[in-house]
């Protein structure tokens, strides 16, 4: 009686867990859906005549469709240079012994922390000075202030738990740390690799502030685009979840390939 | 013998990426202290003049200001216990054996609402508190609340999506604490003692720690950091009811245009922030 | 009044200037204008509202005859300040500056913008013989386009501040027209119109450039009040000020909840959606009420000239010209000219007002069929005699706004009284004024 009972509960909770989740994309995509007299319907209507015009609008003629190739152009070129940078920071970190290792690793943490207003002030004159607001390149180096401690993060983590007898084989062989690195170590620490990728393009792709600040047309991203139909005399409603919906589809299948990574990632590895 | 190796090989595994971080994230903070030792507004750039630590002393004295960075704590104080509170009911139940496809179901829905860009979720935000045509109202039954007007109202519905977004975080976090602990010494508890409680707090608790504390820092820097969502969502208002530290200094930088007073206050805050990292990655990261 | 005078001359004779210029290539054209800048492409910021989609739908026909290229960023309204600001200190990329009539001040000084005279003798054959720049209101010409006695910009998103009525909502109440003054609207019209869930009145309010133009200004000056007196010493502490601040706190009893929260959005949609039987808003607006597609009530709307106060009809000003940016180089600098000078001539106002602009040429306002653009006669009426610093003009402007919309909306939220609030807004801006060197004489006191 009483397992049948709390059998019951667990699944009105879990119900509810996922319907608080899951509700707030249905009601974007429905919403999305509406034309703009349904979307000012009070109250709201849950049935509809569905119109794919706001994403037709949205996506051609107001450029929505450009700002998100904006957006993958940056996301992808960071998280690669995040790659090539941070993997072998991220090696030395797990595998050479050093003064100030201690140091730089807090520091690294420290950048996680940053408001990013901290840096977007100096950023802008600094990118100002040397005309280099609204190109691509200068959100690229920007979000490396997140993206490589993430990358440091997972990485070196992963390169621990690879045995070192490993290397130390290789090293009797005549191999240089690079080729260990490359040719044993980083196969095998894949997964880490992985994993630091989809956050790093995850956070480069949600990322919002830098995109309003340093950008303006040319490398405008989409969140800031969809931030930029937030006025007028008539608030798109429509439209706005139209492009919603648009920047958030892909992190959200990001996100469920890597699931069972996330929490690890999004802890930096604290968690495991 | 582990780990010795020439110091020109750890520069060159590790040099890049320094000097990469340091371009970008150390550079900068150099050129704000510059900056906010002068007078400097960006309408009002053939007057740029020295003037020592006077912005420093004007945020120190502005209330709004310290206003500001309390409202952004006292959102931390709500949110969090909120968050783990209701974070360590789901893992709960999560936990329990059974249902494995309904349960892996809302493991897959707790994913969404942290990969969720912040920007959109205080768009959605604006959709569904509307107090017209907002779904929220309607769901309450046809309730007549004005949310996005009213300045408790409106802090209450940011520290909603917070715990909204957040929540599976600290589930998700909670939960990998639960199945690391050891199925039998589960099991000897459970025999032990019938209340849940005595075996959350004594057997289960210990190893939940380490997330919890992950949990604390990340939730505190990204609170510091919070500015897509309530910048999308309220914009900081009515009055000045949400405005939170990130979206201030965005407001006297860029709206304003006074750079030099948004980068004291934007220094007096790093110097905050690298002090609570200090003070906690010390006390509880020992690990390196 | 003499600052005025002087300035309509100035512009006049730089027209005349211009015009003799041109004299002898008697059949000016557009085309043979343009054809030195054929394919240069021009950037400008525009906004989300009905001008400048008015004006969007009449470019291809430009774009066609003169081989211009105008590349339209579009921002809202609360961005587009600091995208400019941003631009033009980088050097950027923008041909033509958008400028709010509170912007000028601040454009003008750091010379981003140059003088409409300076763009003239510079290219004298991109200059239209028939541009006729005294055709423009003056009060608005001086107010969006002038700084200093110098015409930088020609005005192109052109507001008055308007009252737009739900006639039926008033019928109903038995009420034959608007209210004549501001203690009406809230004595008389306010109890009988707020009822039912529905509200007398709507005033946007929201912590936003709304706050201090819409809102706040909007009370001070009918009330005979200011934000400065003649020394631009603060007088927010003046009887009249501070009469005008409590009338505003006492009419928030006939207006919805949260009003602070409103921003034109919100307000031009609690009208069109009948909720709300009269608001103040700009002009800009009413394509937006009067279309079905928009709003439930296009049938019931009516305009007026805003209320009077003790003081007078003091209805809101604002609006944006169109002025030439200094960073541009010269093919785009004339090319820009160009668009400007078009999109604000006499020859496009009739098109560009039945696309749903409002232009600021008198011309048009006497053309015959314009009955069913019933806010017209208001529009004119209050461009004879508005208040051009409704909101002071000066550099200074972009500070002193936020001073005015954190402690504007604190006092509607009742945080702080409205003498509390003012004596705060008054400490604080002048120390904005005394840093930038008004009392010590080193600035003239223009705004």
């Amino acid at each position: 009686m009483t397992t049948t009972r709390s059998f019951w509960t667990q699944i009105a909770l879990l119900v509810v867990i996922i319907a608080v989740c899951v509700f707030p994309f249905y009601w974007m995509v429905t919403t999305s859906l509406k034309t703009q007299i349904v979307a000012l319907e009070a109250p709201p209507v849950w049935t509809f005549e569905p119109t794919l015009n706001n994403y037709r609008e949205a996506l051609f003629e107001d450029g929505v469709l450009r700002t998100l190739i904006n957006s993958l152009v940056v996301a992808v070129c960071t998280t690669l240079l995040a790659l090539v940078l941070g993997v072998p920071a991220a090696f030395a970190l797990a595998r050479f012994e050093f003064r100030g290792k201690n140091d730089l690793w807090f520091w690294f943490i420290t950048n996680r922390m940053v408001s990013p207003i901290v840096l977007a002030l100096p950023f802008f004159l600094i990118a100002r000075n040397l005309g280099m607001l609204d190109k691509h390149i200068t959100l690229i180096l920007i979000y490396l202030t997140f993206n490589l401690p993430i990358v440091i993060w997972i990485v070196t983590d992963q390169f621990r738990g690879i045995p070192y007898d490993l290397d130390e084989a290789a090293r009797l062989e005549g191999a240089s740390q690079f080729t260990i690195m490359r040719r044993i170590c980083l196969p095998l620490a894949m997964p880490g690799v992985a994993v630091s990728a989809i956050f790093s393009f995850i956070f480069s792709w949600n990322e919002l502030m830098f995109g309003l600040i340093l950008t303006r047309s040319e490398a405008k991203t989409a969140p800031a685009m969809a931030v930029s139909f937030m006025e007028g005399y008539n608030l798109p409603y429509g439209k706005i979840m139209a492009t919603s919906t648009l920047i958030v589809i892909p992190v959200l299948i990001f996100a469920l390939i890597a699931s069972k990574q996330l929490v690890r990632g999004l802890t930096m590895g604290a968690v495991k | 013998m582990r780990g010795q190796v020439p110091r020109k090989t750890i520069f060159a595994f590790i040099g890049p990426a320094v000097i990469g971080l340091a371009v970008v994230g150390i550079a900068p903070l150099l050129y704000a202290v510059w900056t906010s030792l002068h007078f400097y507004n960006l309408t009002k750039l053939r007057r740029v003049e020295f003037i020592g630590l006077e912005n420093y002393w004007t945020v120190l004295t502005d209330e709004a200001f310290w206003q500001a960075m309390g409202r952004t704590f006292f959102l931390l104080g709500t949110a969090l216990p909120l968050q783990i509170a209701l974070g360590l009911g789901i893992a709960l139940v999560l936990h329990q054996p059974g249902l494995t496809l309904v349960k892996t179901l809302a493991r897959l829905s707790l994913v969404l609402p942290m990969a969720t860009t912040y920007a959109v979720v205080g768009l959605l935000g604006q959709v569904m508190f509307n107090q017209k045509f907002g779904v929220v109202n309607q769901l309450l039954g046809g309730a007549d609340i004005n949310w996005i007007g009213d300045p408790e109202n409106a802090f209450a519905m940011i520290i909603f999506w917070d715990v909204w977004q957040w929540t599976p975080f600290v589930a998700l976090v909670l939960l990998a604490g639960l199945t690391m602990v050891p199925g039998e010494v589960e099991e000897a508890a459970r025999l032990e003692t019938k209340s849940k409680w005595t075996v959350l707090r004594y057997v289960q608790l210990p190893f939940l720690l380490p997330g919890l504390v992950a949990v604390l820092i990340l939730r505190t820097a990204d609170t510091l950091k919070l500015f897509d969502m309530v910048f999308t969502l309220t914009r900081g208002g009515p009055g000045a009811s949400t405005e939170f530290i990130s979206l201030m200094i965005q407001r006297v930088g860029f709206r304003g245009f006074d750079q030099g007073l948004a980068s004291a206050q934007a220094i007096i805050l790093l110097i905050i922030t690298i002090v609570l990292a200090q003070i906690y990655i010390r006390v509880f990261y020992k690990e390196v | 009044m003499k600052n005025l005078r002087n300035l309509c001359y100035s512009a006049a004779l730089a027209g005349a200037m211009a015009t003799g210029a041109a004299a002898d290539g008697h059949g000016w054209s557009l085309k043979d204008a343009a054809a030195p800048y054929a394919g240069t492409t021009v950037d400008v910021v525009f906004l989300l509202r009905p001008g400048y989609e008015a004006i969007e739908a009449m470019l291809p026909a430009f774009e066609e005859e003169t081989g211009i290229k105008i590349n339209i960023i579009k921002h809202p309204y609360e961005n587009a300040l600091g995208e400019q600001v941003r631009d033009f200190v980088s050097g950027g990329d923008l041909d033509i500056a958008l400028i709010d009539l509170v912007w000028i001040g601040n454009f003008a000084e750091n010379e981003w913008v140059l003088p409409l005279e300076e763009v003239q003798a510079k290219f004298p054959d991109a200059v239209d013989p028939d541009l006729d720049i005294d055709d423009f209101f003056p009060l608005v010409l001086n107010a969006f386009g002038g700084w200093n006695d110098t015409v930088y910009g020609l005005p192109f998103d052109n507001y008055s501040g308007l009252m737009f009525y739900n006639r039926c909502m008033l019928e109903e109440a038995g009420f034959d027209g608007p209210p004549e003054t501001w203690q009406e609207l809230k004595d008389v019209y306010g109890p009988a119109l707020t009822k039912d869930g529905k509200y007398a009145f709507a005033l946007q309010s929201k912590r936003n450039e709304t706050q201090s133009a819409d809102s706040f200004a909007r009370v001070l000056w009918p009330f005979g009040g200011s934000f400065l007196d003649a020394d631009f010493k603060s007088n927010l502490m003046s009887e009249e000020s501070q009469a005008g601040l409590q009338f505003r706190q006492d009419l928030m009893q006939y207006m919805p909840d949260g009003i602070v929260a409103y921003d034109h959005a919100e307000t031009v949609n609690a009208f069109a959606q009948g909720d709300v039987a009269m608001i103040t808003e700009w002009s800009a607006f009413y394509s937006s009420v009067v279309s079905p597609d928009t709003s439930k009530i296009a049938d019931c709307v009516e305009i007026a000239p805003e209320p009077k106060g003790p003081a007078g009809r003091k209805p809101a000003l604002g609006g944006f010209s169109l002025a030439v940016a200094s960073q541009a180089d010269e093919d785009e600098q004339a090319a820009a000219y160009l668009f400007i000078q078009w999109a604000t001539s006499k020859a496009n106002a009739r098109e560009y007002l039945e696309r749903g602009g409002v232009p600021a040429r008198q011309s048009v306002y006497t053309e015959d069929g314009l009955e069913d653009f019933k806010f017209v006669p208001a529009l004119v009426e209050s461009w004879q005699d508005g208040v051009p610093e409704f909101r002071p003009r000066f550099a200074e402007w972009p500070e002193i706004t936020e001073i005015v919309q954190e402690w504007g909306t604190k006092m509607m939220l009742g945080e702080v009284t409205t003498e509390e609030g003012a004596q705060e807004i008054g400490t604080r801006m002048e120390e904005v004024l005394e840093d930038a060197g008004y009392y010590s004489g080193d600035k003239r006191l223009a705004q």
